[in-house]
């Protein structure tokens, strides 16, 4: 019991937290807000002005001609009236105008909160960890920046205007009340408490719920942008209706998260009802007693069950907008939480520069061990250079830690022990943009974006000449490629380049990493599903191209690298052998064995 | 449908809950006539006692109305969802390489979010006004004709409104959907490609990229939002003008003493109840152009046919036997190519027989492999399964034959182990698993995850070596003791040691089975019955044994002697240092 009552109270410090961070984008666009806040508040000034007219009608001209004598020339209450009436169209159509922009408006500043924090959430989630996102499915991140973004939107419109509104409305009405007649008013002010009461008794019920739907819509989505990419491999496996079987696992609970919310707000609603009743009830009662003993006129009671109804109406749909505000603050609580996640790779504060472009810095491993997870251990005291210009090759046995040292290289991850140093700086000192700005990469999962296939060459960098471009897709091999498409340059590329063969993808890939014209290349198994006779000519060419460059190259296939100055030998995350082809052979250890057993296979 | 019974009940529900409120109305209308005629308060206990009875009924009903409508809504929701799941799974390859995956998502979320949307709430209201306008109405008709009369001005206004700006909020609805699906792609696309965006360091420029995208939504959302503005000023200034109206009439009759003011209170307030389901519903016709363009995308989606067609012949194959592939002069274009992948290829796989495909980049392997498959069809010519034409066969039986390793190693974030039982619909037990493992040898490095075969492996397999997602790949396939393995690629990402160990395994699982392997290395199809050389353009340039493909010039042999010398030259290097 104690428990639920110190998440309750912590709940709420964290909705006054949440609140204010909310009310920070708004800042900006603070005269929207004011627009809108100044449209309620003539709208609802307007409100009030017509049951006055109501009251002034009846207690007015009607009333007049119903006492006066029967028989007398009504013509001028007639008149009375339609004066009255000539001002309620004016007010009418006044509204009407407000109206619009009641909904304009309001959609108008919602939409410029959300793009910017939609923007926000992107940029923030782009630039967290590698460590980070190998734990989320994309789905799930997508269902961030996208649906719990638009649901939060709700904030702004339901929630900080129109709600603050509300209540505004509700205290104005009150004190209308009083005016009319302070009895009855009493009876009314004294039973709003009531309808607060029962809010808050629901609220942490109902946004538990909602979190819970939230995750489970994440989680959702998250599966099902997962088979959309992995369809060929369900196809050919004859797993749709496994995989169909889950999404509906999903689904369940997906589904009964949702009915959670709607049991607490089926509940909701009528005992919100009951409640308003209940005022009704006691106001009828108190204002027959009041009519019955002169102290109130009729026309005046109707105003006052008018103005009734101006409060009524906000309160009931005080539960419609309780429930999207409820989702709507589980998703804020889903988006701050990105936002507050930081990158565990810190900035350095002042980054120091690497020199100028052009030149290769020379790269450091000193004493390197790391593992994605804590107690296991991809690297140990894993030592070398890369001098300028120099061609430094990886190989091992799969799963030795090779693509693992790519990954430190680019600092995807911080070693945790030992240094990577870049120009003789830590790289955690160096400016991020500027390094890998000078880096180009070939990784062992090739990536194509959809767009054109410039634009995946390119991949906006300044600075790169159509000259340049045509050198690198021609090194690359990727120029036959490129001829065989109907647009050439501009040919559209499918999501992941899905219309691309695996080894056109991988050339297309190396000219991409050619193109930036680097200080270093890497190329994680960049040739893997190559042809032989390709792989050979873009040696020759990758060769002459990037004379002068350093490069780390991984690779399988010992030919590959034999013309490296320096070859790593790794095994288990270890160094094992260094040297150059002709020593490591005459050495006879672990690299001579494997190039002997690749002979022995090829032929 | 299934949800009949409980739609009923709360469709009944609906009008039960209104007419208790209509009754309390009626009741404070009629208090306020009798305390002008009475002294005698008596009554009012008697009307307290019934606008409670009528409050706790219209609670109740309320509650129920609420309850069962909107949880069929959702579980409308739930099922289009799962509906549409299933037939993106069974729509073509080629479907799915032209779509973007973020739209597909979008679709089966905001679409359905919307139609949902218009549905729940929609028909809640919608219901609840045919019921309670029409009583209301009758009972407005029943105090005054003349003055119900004027309640049919804004209605016949909201028609011509709606009318009118129907058009408007399509566009700008079906603009919107979209644009929400670009953001959907744009997302999806920049958080799967992290490591290129990152490595380039292109946060920056695909962040503008993505504000591009965000910004066209906002625009569209507000262009929307204009339309609808449009929409809520025209009904509810329909609606209010008629208070006026009722006010001049109203007054009129009171003034020649016609009309009891009781009464005109009791027609201003049930008109104002009569007006809140009518704007209601308004507000649902603003709507309705929503539900109208996501239902418009969701219903192409569930129209797109597959185009491979399932027969209705009841001849299949016998799943204990390995069956045999024939091609009979097999063309194939991709939709929307304008050159043919692959032409005329014609080759025989008898049963239990090993063919291997050879060729440069982008010659056609990888598509031939997925004709075999049956993930697309062939533009021309015949492939036949055991002399039968596949596509006379059911889709799950060719299928199920093919233990198929696919080129890009695509794995589940899911546990390790599930992903090698991914293959079968058999229970794989632990002790199987062991030597699936085993035969591709990984035993070592799965010990030597975090929580052995239980370890949960990232989006695509990323928290794995991509020798370890290949292998993994290969015991997937054997999982399902194919009859024929179809290995593409499927040695790329391994050292040479395991590359040796893996083509001993390989041939130990090919025995009795078939086998046909696409490779860049013409050591991993030597071994082959016969190799199949495709040319750069698809067309088949020899076949044959190793030896007789060896002794002739041409692709086959030129590359032999490549990779040949390329291996001696460095032996010889090496022998010389
Ligand atoms: N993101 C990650 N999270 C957790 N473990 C990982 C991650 N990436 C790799 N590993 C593990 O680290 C080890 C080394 O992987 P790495 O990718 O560096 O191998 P590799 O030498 O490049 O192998 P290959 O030749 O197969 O590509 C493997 O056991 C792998 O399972
Ligand atoms: N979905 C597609 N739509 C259009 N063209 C495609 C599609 N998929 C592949 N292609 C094209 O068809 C050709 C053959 O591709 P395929 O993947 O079969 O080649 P491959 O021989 O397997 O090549 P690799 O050696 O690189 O694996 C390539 O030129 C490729 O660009
Ligand atoms: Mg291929």
């Amino acid at each position: 019991m104690s428990w639920e009552a110190e998440e309750e109270v912590a709940g709420k410090a964290w909705d006054g937290r949440l609140f204010r961070r909310l009310l920070r984008y708004a800042g900006p666009h603070r005269w929207l807000f004011i627009k809108s806040f100044m449209v309620l508040a003539s709208l609802f000034a307007l409100d009030l002005v017509g049951p006055w007219i109501w009251q002034a009608s009846l207690d007015g001209p009607v009333q007049d001609a119903l006492s006066s004598p029967e028989g007398t020339d009504t013509a001028p209450f007639i008149h009375d009236l339609l004066m009255l009436v000539a001002v309620y169209v004016g007010i009418l159509l006044l509204q009407t105008w407000l109206r619009y922009f009641e909904v304009a408006t309001l959609i108008l500043t919602g939409q410029s909160v959300i793009h910017d924090l939609r923007r926000h959430i992107y940029s923030h989630i782009s630039s967290l960890d590698l460590a980070w996102f190998d734990r989320r499915p994309t789905g799930a991140l997508v269902t961030r920046v996208s649906s719990d973004v638009e649901n939060l939107a709700e904030l702004f419109t339901a929630g900080v205007v129109t709600l603050a509104f509300d209540m505004i409305r509700v205290v104005v009405v009150l004190a209308l009340l009083f005016t009319i007649h302070a009895p009855l008013a009493l009876v009314v002010t004294l039973m709003t408490p009531i309808l607060i009461l029962i809010s808050l008794m629901f609220r942490g019920g109902a946004r538990r719920a909602h979190r819970t739907v939230r995750a489970e819509l994440a989680r959702l989505n998250g599966y099902l942008a997962e088979v959309l990419q992995g369809i060929a491999v369900v196809q050919l496996f004859g797993r749709e209706a496994h995989v169909g079987a889950r999404f509906g696992e999903h689904l369940a609970r997906y589904f009964a998260a949702n009915k959670r919310t709607i049991l607490l707000f089926a509940l909701f609603f009528p005992i919100m009802s009951l409640a308003v009743y209940l005022i009704q009830g006691a106001t009828l009662r108190q204002g027959v007693i009041s009519i019955a003993g002169d102290e109130l006129t009729i026309g005046a009671f109707l105003r006052f069950w008018l103005y009734l109804t101006l409060v009524v109406q906000p309160i009931r749909n005080l539960g419609e907008r309780y429930n999207v505000l409820q989702s709507a603050f589980a998703s804020a609580e889903r988006v701050f939480e990105v936002l507050d996640t930081t990158s565990n790779l810190p900035t350095p504060s002042k980054p120091s520069p690497l020199g100028p472009e052009g030149i290769a810095p020379k790269v450091q491993f000193q004493n390197v061990s790391f593992g994605y997870l804590k107690d296991h251990p991809v690297l140990e005291k894993v030592d070398f250079e890369i001098l300028p210009g120099q061609t430094v090759a990886l190989v091992g046995a799969t799963g030795a830690g090779k693509s693992t040292i790519v990954n430190l290289l680019l600092r995807f991850y911080d070693p945790s022990e030992g240094q990577v140093q870049v120009g003789e700086r830590e790289l955690t000192q160096v400016d991020l943009s500027d390094w890998r700005g000078r880096i180009g990469l070939v990784l062992q999962d090739d990536f194509l974006f959809a767009g054109t296939v410039r634009e995946n060459i390119l991949m906006d960098r300044s600075g790169i000449d159509e000259a340049t471009l045509l050198l690198a897709l021609k090194a690359s091999g990727a120029d036959r490629v490129v001829q065989n498409l109907a647009g050439g340059l501009d040919a559209e590329v499918a999501e992941r380049g899905a219309t691309f063969s695996t080894g056109e993808r991988q050339l297309l890939a190396i000219a991409r990493a050619l193109a930036g014209q680097p200080d270093l290349v890497i190329l994680d198994e960049a040739t893997a599903s190559v042809d032989s006779e390709t792989e050979a000519r873009i040696e020759q060419a990758t060769g002459l191209l990037l004379q002068g460059r350093s490069a780390l190259v991984v690779a399988h296939r010992l030919s590959t690298i034999q013309r490296a100055d320096v070859i790593l030998v790794l095994d288990g995350g270890r160094i094992i052998e260094r040297g150059t082809h002709d020593e490591l052979l005459a050495a006879k250890g672990a690299y001579a064995r494997l190039h002997a057993l690749q002979f022995e296979l090829e032929a | 449908m299934r949800h009949k019974a409980p739609l009923l009940v709360g469709i009944v529900a609906i009008p039960l809950a209104q007419l208790a409120d209509v009754l309390v109305t009626i009741l404070v209308g009629g208090a306020i006539e009798k305390v002008r005629l009475s002294d005698n308060q008596e009554w009012l206990t008697r009307t307290l006692v019934l606008m409670a009875a009528a409050a706790v009924s219209h609670a109740f009903f309320r509650f129920w109305q609420r309850w069962l409508v909107v949880v069929v809504s959702r579980r409308f929701e739930v099922e289009l969802k799962q509906e549409l799941f299933d037939r993106l799974t069974r729509l073509d390859l080629s479907f799915h390489a032209k779509s973007r995956s973020g739209d597909l998502v979008s679709r089966l979320t905001a679409d359905v979010e919307a139609l949902r949307m218009f549905l729940g709430p929609g028909m809640m209201y919608t219901l609840g006004a045919v019921v309670i306008v029409p009583i209301s109405l009758g009972w407005l008709f029943f105090l005054n004709p003349l003055m119900s009369m004027s309640m049919l001005l804004p209605m016949l206004a909201v028609g011509v409104i709606m009318q009118r700006l129907t058009p408007r909020l399509h566009v700008h609805s079906t603009a919107v959907q979209e644009s929400l699906a670009d953001i959907n792609h744009r997302a999806q696309e920049d958080f799967g490609g992290v490591r290129i965006v990152q490595g380039y360091q292109r946060q920056e420029s695909q962040a503008q990229r993505f504000a591009r995208s965000s910004e066209q939504n906002r625009d569209h959302q507000i262009s929307l939002g204009r339309a609808r503005g449009l929409t809520h000023a025209g009904i509810h200034g329909s609606f209010d003008l008629t208070f006026a109206v009722i006010l001049i009439l109203g007054g009129l009759a009171a003034i020649d003493r016609s009309l009891p003011v009781g009464e005109l209170f009791q027609f201003v307030d049930l008109t104002i109840k009569v007006f809140w389901p009518l704007i209601a519903v308004g507000w649902i016709a603003g709507m309705y152009p929503r539900a109208v363009a996501s239902a418009k995308r969701v219903q192409t989606l569930l129209d797109t046919r597959s185009a491979l067609t399932e027969t209705d012949s009841d001849v299949g194959l016998d799943p204990q036997k390995t069956p045999s592939f024939e091609f009979d002069s097999v063309s194939y274009t991709y939709p929307d190519a304008d050159s043919p992948t692959l032409q005329e290829i014609s080759f025989e796989l008898p049963a239990g027989q090993s063919l291997g495909i050879v060729g440069p980049t982008g010659a056609g392997k990888t598509t031939l492999l997925l004709l075999m498959g049956r993930l697309v069809d062939p533009t021309n010519g015949v492939i036949k399964c055991n002399a039968i034409p596949v596509r006379d066969l059911p889709l799950a039986h060719v299928r199920g034959a093919l233990g198929y390793v696919p080129q890009d190693s695509f794995l589940f974030s899911v546990p390790y182990g599930d992903n090698i039982r991914f293959g079968t619909d058999e229970d794989i037990n632990p002790e199987q698993l062991a030597v699936l493992i085993e035969q591709v040898a990984m035993t070592g490095e799965v010990a030597r995850f975090p929580k052995g075969t239980d370890t949960l492996v990232g989006e695509r397999g990323v928290t794995l070596s991509g020798g370890q997602r290949q292998r993994t790949c290969i015991a997937r396939a054997l999982a399902r003791k194919p009859r024929i393995l179809v290995l593409d690629d499927c040695l790329s990402a391994v050292d040479t040691h395991t590359e040796k160990t893996l083509l001993q395994s390989l041939r130990e699982a090919g025995q009795g089975r078939g086998v046909v392997i696409a490779a860049h290395r013409l050591s991993t199809v030597a071994g082959c019955n016969e190799i199949l050389v495709l040319d750069d353009q698809g067309a088949m340039a020899d076949k044959g044994t190793h030896k007789e493909l060896v002794s002739r010039p041409g692709w086959y042999q030129q590359t032999w002697d490549r990779q040949q010398k390329r291996a001696s030259l460095e032996d010889n290097t090496g022998a010389g240092a």
